[in-house]
């Protein structure tokens, strides 16, 4: 519970950080995907490979961006949180025992965005700054 | 007590035979002692300890072994999923290199990476990395962001390596700083293009990846899951969560441990962390690389190790418990066993009392009437066997029972003891003493060889009886008759010898007692008269053949002045017998108390009956015998006798013998004293034979002295006895005393009585004793003319 709140109250320092600089990490899928809203939980498991679906049913392609970009950290640490360690961690126990394959990645926003636009299946993050039209922002519950 | 010989052989026979079926049976004794609770409940207690320890060290070890194999297996298990998922991934990596080494051919490196990324032939980024190196080792192309791979990396190993290696490289671990993460690289060099350097494709890979599996569950916090490369250096290792690398130990006595496939888990000491475990290293086929898998002993084996530490204390527990039980139950078994023990003692000791009392006097402690019998049985037994004969004494005690009644039972029963006691010391240890009831003892002698032997011992013990008795006070002799009879010579039953021995005691009594007699054949004829005349004598007093026969006394002028009651028995076979023959007999048995009382009251009842016919008041001379004398009841008698008849106490005169005054003076003058206040007369019968202190007669309260016929016998021939009646004469008149001749016969002895002025005379010359009727025609004779026969 504690450690929970101190990130909760990490984050809200980093946002307060990034709101002065107007910088949000959202998540976001294609306008035609019609998910408006996801819990943390269906999040985490979509980008852990534990969960391969919408909840609509529509099946689910996470998209990730490189180590070295700015948003990776945030989204982690914010939306799942977990560090880079702990993700390099997971997924080489699961690609080492051969039961799963990590997103692909982008590397950057800009990349993402294009990514995400293109298919109505995939889901992505990006910095707020980046969003448009052809996205929609995922509320995360 | 004395010993017996022949109980005593008795009971050696008795054991002989106990002995030799006590050898048969040693098996079942030694059964016996195995269930005695003591030993019975050790044994049971040593057993089920046995069987507690056993099983519990037997359990805790097959739960040690088991776990040991459990431990084994596992590791062999993991070994091989892990081998297998190695290789899968080096083969992935491999695979990766020749891809990205064949794509290239000529191209442009960055863009031929992109195109493989975009087509998804690129493993994925967040763990793997590859880098298109030319031979100066410049990064031409990366998967990662150019600005940080473009550095040169000629000067590592694994470029290097590469360089002059055909196939997959493996390099060494590096730490890299950004990530805190050990970093491991593959790398292979482009094929065939010049003699020279050539263009490298390196994957550097995670470090972790390689290690990945490694489950906490299963492998615990001290468990390892390692790759070492074949020149001993660990690529990465991971123990716990703890991942590590660059370390060297030496390759060939690792893997030398498990080079097998089949070859089970082995139990070391891992040399770089000095924790034990059962390790597996076992070589990868197709790569210069090994891998480790090993199980921490300890985390292993601890839920056994702690499993046996439970085992142990239930053993523990359960063994105290178990000793607990057996020591309550020993001690309450013991509790039982003693009490049982002592009730046995206390049976046995009132067994062994009954049998004692059974067969002892109570008084003496010596063996009684049964125990002789039996005694003597054996040894008739024995004797008759080894033709042997033995001896027989039979004793009495002289005139014990007038002790006893005049001293009393307590001090009789004292004198037995003594008895008893002096008899026991003086015959030897193997003689026999044994108490037949009331003061009859016997002695036995066994293997006697000649008379004397017997006579010997006969005379000692008269003469230790002899020694004086010091009883309730007073100083007495007693002594003892003796008889002796002889097995098989006087008789060859137990009845028959016992009777020879009392005849010839008997004999010895009549011999004037205190001497020895030894049984004849002569003697046992003799005494079948007296047997049969004692028995006689206990019915004459029913029957009525006792007789009073009277004998006057008369003053010197021939005028009658009293009588004389002398007891007769008319035996209805032997006729009249004379009171010599049986007052002794009588005396001896005790019935001449009630022959004596009814003397008494028949000669007062006759003398009041007489002057009833108008007889003159004449006075009647009754005799009290020793016995009579000392009885308790005598003065009663004396009373009733008086009162039931009528008759005056001073015509009545009891005559004592001088031997029975002398024989204890002092009760004899207080016996006196209270006839005396009666009134009755007291005359003192047979004076001058009982050698009296003449001295001591003025102390007795007496009316009477009579002088002893065999002193008047002699007096014509005898000056002796002439001077000696005259003394008397001259006492009885110095004291004031009466004195009357007795058994006067001839005038001549009547004059010459008359010449010393003696009293009265009694005998034939006046008249012999007669029966009463014609007693009564003899007095009216003789008042009819008094001076006739003077």
């Amino acid at each position: 519970m504690s450690t929970r709140l101190m990130v909760n109250m990490w984050g809200l320092l980093f946002s307060l950080l990034a709101g002065s600089a107007g910088a949000e990490v959202v998540v976001v899928v294609s306008a035609q995907n019609p998910t408006k809203t996801l819990s943390h939980a269906e999040l985490g498991d979509i980008y852990l490979g534990r969960l391969s679906r919408f909840p609509d049913g529509t099946a689910v392609v996470p998209v990730d961006q490189r180590e070295t970009s700015p948003a990776y950290t945030e989204f982690y640490r914010y939306h799942l949180e977990k560090t880079p360690t702990q993700i390099k961690a997971h997924w080489s126990k699961l690609i080492f025992t051969g039961r799963g394959q990590p997103p692909a990645r982008v590397a950057n926003d800009t990349a993402m965005a294009n990514a995400i636009a293109v298919s109505s299946r995939a889901i992505g993050y990006l910095d707020s700054t980046i969003i448009d039209e052809r996205l929609r922002v995922v509320a995360i519950e | 007590m004395s010993g017996y010989a022949w109980w005593r052989l008795n009971n050696l026979n008795e054991m002989k035979r106990y002995s030799l079926s006590t050898e048969t049976n040693i098996a079942q004794y030694w059964l016996h002692r195995l269930l005695e609770p003591a030993v019975l409940f050790s044994g049971i207690a040593v057993m089920a300890l046995g069987v507690i320890w056993a099983t519990t060290l037997n359990l805790a070890n097959r739960e040690q072994v088991s776990a040991e194999r459990t431990a084994a297996a596992l590791a062999m298990d993991i070994a091989d999923t892990y081998e297998a998922q190695i290789v899968r991934a080096l083969r992935e990596i491999d695979t990766t290199l020749k891809l990205v080494l064949y794509s290239l051919d000529g191209k442009s490196a960055p863009s031929v990476l992109d195109d493989l990324r975009a087509r998804g032939m690129l493993p994925p980024e967040v763990l793997f990395t590859v880098n298109v190196t030319d031979s100066l080792g410049n990064v031409l192309a990366s998967t990662e962001d150019l600005d940080t791979a473009q550095q040169g990396v000629a000067t590592h190993d694994y470029y290097r390596f590469a360089q002059q290696t055909e196939g997959m490289v493996v390099g060494m671990p590096r730490f890299d700083q950004e990530s805190n993460d050990w970093e491991l690289f593959f790398s292979r060099r482009a094929q065939g293009r010049n003699e020279g350097a050539a263009i490298i494709v390196t994957v550097s890979v995670h470090a972790g990846y390689f290690v990945s599996s490694y489950e906490p569950d299963v492998l615990g916090e001290q468990g390892v899951l390692a790759l070492v490369g074949n020149d001993g250096i660990f690529r990465v290792r991971r123990t716990g969560t703890a991942i590590s690398a660059n370390r060297k130990v030496d390759y060939e006595t690792m893997v030398a441990v498990s080079r097998d496939v089949e070859t089970p888990a082995k139990l070391t000491v891992n040399a770089w962390d000095e924790i034990l475990r059962y390790t597996v290293a076992r070589e990868l086929f197709e790569f210069p690389l090994a891998i480790v898998v090993g199980l921490s002993e300890a985390e292993r084996l601890a839920a056994v190790k702690e499993l046996e530490q439970t085992y142990l204390w239930r053993a523990m527990l359960a063994s105290l418990l178990l000793l607990i039980i057996v020591i309550l139950l020993g001690r309450l078994s013991w509790k039982l066993q003693r009490a049982q023990f002592h009730n046995m003692e206390q049976r046995v000791a009132h067994a062994q009392r009954v049998e004692y009392l059974a067969f002892h006097d109570s008084l003496t402690g010596l063996p009684n009437r049964a125990f002789f019998s039996q005694l003597l049985t054996q040894g008739m037994n024995h004797s008759r066997r080894y033709t042997q004969q033995f001896a027989l004494l039979f004793l009495d005690l002289d005139r014990f029972k007038m002790i006893n009644d005049s001293l009393g039972h307590d001090a009789g029963d004292e004198l037995l003891q003594e008895m008893g006691r002096r008899l026991n010391g003086a015959v030897r240890e193997s003689d026999v003493v044994a108490r037949l009831g009331g003061d009859e003892f016997v002695v036995l002698l066994p293997k006697i060889e000649a008379i004397r032997q017997a006579e010997i011992v006969a005379e000692k013990v008269l003469s230790t009886v002899s020694a004086p008795f010091t009883l309730a006070g007073q100083e007495l002799h007693i002594t003892v008759s003796i008889g002796v009879a002889l097995f098989p010579k006087d008789g060859e039953d137990e009845q028959s010898l016992l009777k020879s021995a009392d005849i010839a005691m008997y004999y010895a009594k009549e011999k004037g007692k205190n001497n020895v007699q030894f049984s004849s054949k002569a003697l046992n004829a003799d005494s079948l008269e007296r047997f049969a005349l004692e028995s006689n004598l206990r019915s004459a007093l029913q029957n009525q053949e006792f007789k009073v026969y009277y004998q006057s006394k008369q003053d010197m002028n021939g005028r009658v002045t009293g009588m004389e009651a002398l007891l007769r028995w008319q035996h209805p076979d032997l006729g009249l017998v004379a009171p010599m023959e049986f007052i002794p007999m009588a005396e001896e048995n005790g019935l001449i108390i009630p022959i004596g009382r009814w003397v008494l009251k028949t000669a007062c009842w006759q003398n009041v009956a007489w002057q009833n016919e108008g007889f003159p008041e004449l006075s009647m001379g009754v005799n009290l015998s020793a016995r009579q004398f000392l009885d308790k009841g005598l003065l009663d008698d004396i009373k009733t006798a008086l009162h039931e008849t009528g008759m005056a106490p001073e015509l009545l005169e009891l005559e004592i013998t001088e031997s029975m005054v002398m024989y204890d003076v002092e009760q004899t003058v207080q016996i006196l004293k209270k006839i005396k206040k009666m009134g009755v007369r007291v005359a003192i019968d047979d004076f001058g034979t009982g050698y009296s202190s003449l001295s001591r007669l003025k102390d007795f309260p007496l009316d009477s002295i009579k002088i002893d016929g065999s002193f008047i016998y002699d007096t014509i021939d005898c000056t002796g006895n002439q001077k000696l009646t005259e003394a008397i004469i001259e006492i009885g008149r110095t004291l004031s005393l009466t004195v009357i001749a007795e058994g006067v016969e001839t005038l001549e002895q009547l004059e010459y009585l008359r010449t010393i002025s003696c009293d009265q005379f009694q005998g034939f010359y006046a008249n012999k004793p007669l029966p009463p009727e014609e007693f009564a025609v003899a007095m009216r004779e003789i008042y009819l003319a008094p001076q006739a026969r003077l």
